[in-house]
């Protein structure tokens, strides 16, 4: 904008300068045909008349020059002979009065200590001994021009300010309009799911879409180097898998009883542990299976009933503690969405199996539910419940609560808010409160009626 | 009334001063000082081209109003005034403060020169337009130019009422009047000169007929203002031809049987000058009483005693003629302006004048 500015001045200043020179010719033109006018009333004034050249001075050639209210006037008229027959003699002595034969001659001279603008016009005189030319030269005091140009300057001037702070304005305006676009491309990217790198697809004018492309390119590789970061992963967990299998039956296999009563601990814990590991190699497959069918597969009509109850099976183990209440409620009505209904499942297990080993003290619920447009797959512990402050925490990937081991699986809730943001819905948390117990729920959009 | 006898005398003397031009030639005015009334704090020295006795008034309410200034006024015919104020400015000085002459056509050419200061103050806003030239040279007063004629011999019934009617009286009755009217010598008076030069501006055809009448009836031609209504006053003459208003109306009141005609068809108007030297010692003392007479006051005090006809007020008591000269377009007022110049043309004012003598005098 200031560079806007320094523009707008400078070229005000050339305007107002340009103004100046052509207010000056203008009021040049205007008081050079008075002049013209006055010097040819004059050298009408000249004739021969009974053998001698006579002058008659018409006052109205004055009353013309009057019209340049306050200027002053000087003449001088010359005679064949060259001599000044009245007038100012000393008026434009060095002039070359011949010139002005063929035109009237204009000039700027200093007369009496004052600038002037000066006239020259000849006359052709038939004199008794032979033709001559007579002259008549005028001249004026420049106030009037002056008066006038500033004037005139002056009124340009304003214009030119006027039309500068308009320029201004506007500049101001139109940056600000063409740069909506920039603007809105940050919001989109800052509003982005971070998990989303699909290119942008934000309407923009023809000169931002280099800049688009730009970033969409980079997205792109970005994108292409996260899924080789995943592949990796799940080929190493692939392969991890295996040997860890065998770790697992080996382990089981040893007999507890043989083992010295020291070391007995020891060997619980490598158990424990091959099952955290065996469990987490797991997720990190079902994760690369869910990230793998979302880039192959085409999204189908999946009912929320089926699917939840499903995971519901398959997430809560017949081995479950028997004091553990849990039960499944499904929706009244039929609840569609758009989805994937294994990878939906395995959302849902993981937030189940998540309760489970984490929330759930006494009962666990899992519930289906219509709210407005969207379908909502409750599952209800009676645990003490995530923290507020933990929740954007949580669906990251292997994050560990600080305070307790909730979430301490890792990916859990990652694969199912992953899952969710895929299918257009989010996982959501409903605070414990006195009379409520916690909630985690996936939030799916449900098809219309109309487009089905 | 008196006030007017008293001068009378100093008249003739200055009437003999244009008689022997030697005498007059001294440029050196007739110098009076006005002591200041108070402790002297500033001296200002008016060079005029204007009676005395008309200025005196207006010097006194000045000095009344500025007690500490004295005036050294010095009374100088027109030409004098302006050879001597050409001279001074060539030399670049100037002995005067403030120059008055009724010749504003010398004034304007010594502004047109650039020997005159400007002078932009409230006083000199007020001035018409046409009386104002460059805030340089401004008109201090209204005089109408005006017939007057003794009514002790023009009967009613041919008292002229216009130019053309001076031209038709002079015609029909060329022997009751031969050698009873008189004008200005315009060789001799600057102010007689512009006057006959707008006068031949004014109506062309008209003035040349008049002044073939006026040749005819043999016209008394006389230097100047008070020469020409003394013969009239005397009994001598008994019509006056272009007498400027103000002098005219001293002699009515001085002579009651002297009477004015302001001239149906028109009436010049001269307006006297004032101009400021541009190397005036006192500059300051000069556009002091410059603002004094431009302003309410002053013009009140010219009304009074010394000029009688002013453009914002009725004419004077005794002068028939329409309630606003300039407004009905019989007053024709001579511009201050650089048309002037063509007036102060020397080889236009000498054939001008020859020719203006070959008609009127037959020389």
């Amino acid at each position: 904008m200031r560079r806007v500015g320094f523009v707008l001045v400078l070229g005000a200043g050339a305007l107002i300068t340009a103004a100046w020179i052509y207010a000056r010719t203008a009021a040049d033109e205007a008081y050079d045909r008075l002049l013209l006018g006055a010097a040819f009333q004059m050298s009408d004034g000249l004739i021969v008349a009974e053998d001698s050249l006579r002058f008659v001075l018409p006052p109205s050639a004055f009353e013309l020059l009057g019209l340049a209210q306050h200027d002053r006037v000087f003449y001088r008229v010359i005679d064949p002979s060259g001599a000044t027959l009245t007038g100012y003699a000393d008026l434009a002595a060095e002039i070359d009065l011949e010139v002005s034969r063929a035109a009237p001659v204009f000039g700027n001279d200093t007369f009496l200590g004052v600038p002037v603008r000066t006239v020259t016009v000849s006359h052709a005189m038939s004199m008794p001994n032979g033709p001559g030319w007579a002259y008549v030269v005028v001249a004026q005091t420049i106030e009037a021009r002056r008066a006038l140009a500033s004037e005139l300057t002056a009124r340009a001037s304003v214009l030119v300010a006027v039309m500068s702070v308009l320029a201004l304005i506007g500049t101001a305006f139109a940056v600000r309009y063409s740069l909506r676009p920039v603007d809105d491309l940050g919001a989109a990217l800052r509003r982005r799911d971070p998990q989303d790198l699909a290119p942008l697809q934000v309407a923009v004018p023809r000169e931002l879409s280099p800049f688009v492309t730009s970033i969409n390119h980079f997205i792109n590789r970005l994108d292409e180097r996260i899924k080789l970061l995943q592949r990796y992963i799940a080929d190493s967990a692939h392969q991890i898998r295996t040997p860890l299998t065998a770790l697992s039956a080996q382990v089981s296999m040893i007999d507890e009883q043989k083992v010295a009563p020291e070391d007995r601990r020891h060997l619980q814990r490598v158990q424990s542990r091959t099952a955290e590991l065996a469990g987490l190699t797991n997720q990190l497959l079902n994760h690369a299976m869910v990230i793998h069918r979302f880039d192959s597969i085409q999204l189908a009509p999946v009912w929320l009933n089926e699917v939840a109850r499903m995971a519901f099976r398959n997430a809560v183990p017949i081995t479950v503690d028997p004091d553990m209440v849990v039960s499944f409620e499904p929706s009244e009505e039929e609840l569609v969405a758009m989805g994937d209904a294994l990878s939906l499942r395995e959302a849902i297990v993981n937030v189940i199996d998540n309760a489970l080993r984490h929330g759930a003290v006494a009962r666990l619920e899992v519930r289906v539910r219509r709210r407005e447009d969207f379908g909502l797959i409750e599952v209800i512990d009676d645990g003490p419940g995530i923290r507020q402050e933990d929740w954007p925490n949580v669906v990251s990937r292997f994050y560990t609560g600080s305070s307790d081991t909730r979430g301490a699986s890792g990916l859990g809730f990652a694969i199912a808010s992953e899952v969710a943001s895929v299918l257009h819905g989010r996982l959501g948390f409903r605070e414990r409160t006195e009379t409520k117990p916690f909630c985690v729920y996936l939030e799916l959009p449900l098809i219309q009626d109309s487009d089905r | 009334m008196s006030r007017y006898r008293l001068p009378a005398l100093k008249r003739v003397l200055a009437a003999v001063a244009y008689l022997f031009p030697a005498m007059a030639g001294a440029v050196e005015g007739d110098r009076v000082t006005f002591p200041a009334q108070g402790d002297e704090t500033g001296r200002l020295v008016i060079h005029a081209a204007t009676d005395l006795e008309a200025m005196r008034p207006l010097l006194r309410d000045f000095q009344a109003l500025n007690p500490g200034v004295a005036i050294e006024y010095s009374d100088y015919v027109t030409n004098d005034l302006f050879r001597e104020a050409q001279q001074a400015c060539a030399a670049g000085s100037s002995k005067a403060d403030i120059l008055l002459s009724s010749s504003v056509d010398q004034l304007v050419r010594l502004a047109n020169d650039g020997c005159a200061q400007m002078h932009d103050s409230s006083g000199t806003q007020g001035v018409a337009d046409w009386a104002n030239w460059r805030n340089e040279v401004f008109g201090f007063t209204f005089e109408p130019v005006v017939f007057v004629y003794d009514r002790r011999s023009v009967p009613p019934e041919d008292v002229p009422r216009s130019h053309d009617a001076l031209s038709d009286l002079l015609r029909s009755k060329t022997d009751v009047y031969r050698g009873r009217i008189a004008t200005y010598d315009i060789e001799a008076s600057g102010i007689g000169y512009l006057l006959a030069f707008y006068d031949s501006r004014q109506a062309p055809t008209a003035n040349g007929r008049l002044l073939e009448t006026l040749s005819r009836a043999e016209t008394v031609v006389r230097c100047c203002n008070n020469e020409v209504l003394g013969e009239l006053a005397a009994g001598r003459i008994s019509i006056a031809y272009n007498v400027l208003g103000s002098y005219a109306y001293a002699a009515a009141l001085a002579n009651p049987d002297l009477r004015i005609v302001l001239p149906e068809d028109y009436a010049l108007i001269l307006s006297r000058g004032a101009m400021i030297p541009a190397r005036a010692a006192g500059a300051e003392f000069g556009k002091h009483f410059l603002d004094y007479l431009l302003s309410a006051r002053g013009r009140q005090v010219a009304r009074e005693s010394s000029f009688f006809f002013s453009e914002d007020a009725p004419l004077p008591h005794g002068v028939e003629g329409p309630e606003s000269l300039t407004g009905s377009g019989i007053g024709r007022p001579i511009r201050i302006g650089p048309a002037l110049l063509a007036a102060q043309d020397e080889i236009q004012r000498h054939q001008f004048i020859t020719d203006w003598k070959n008609v009127l005098l037959r020389r």
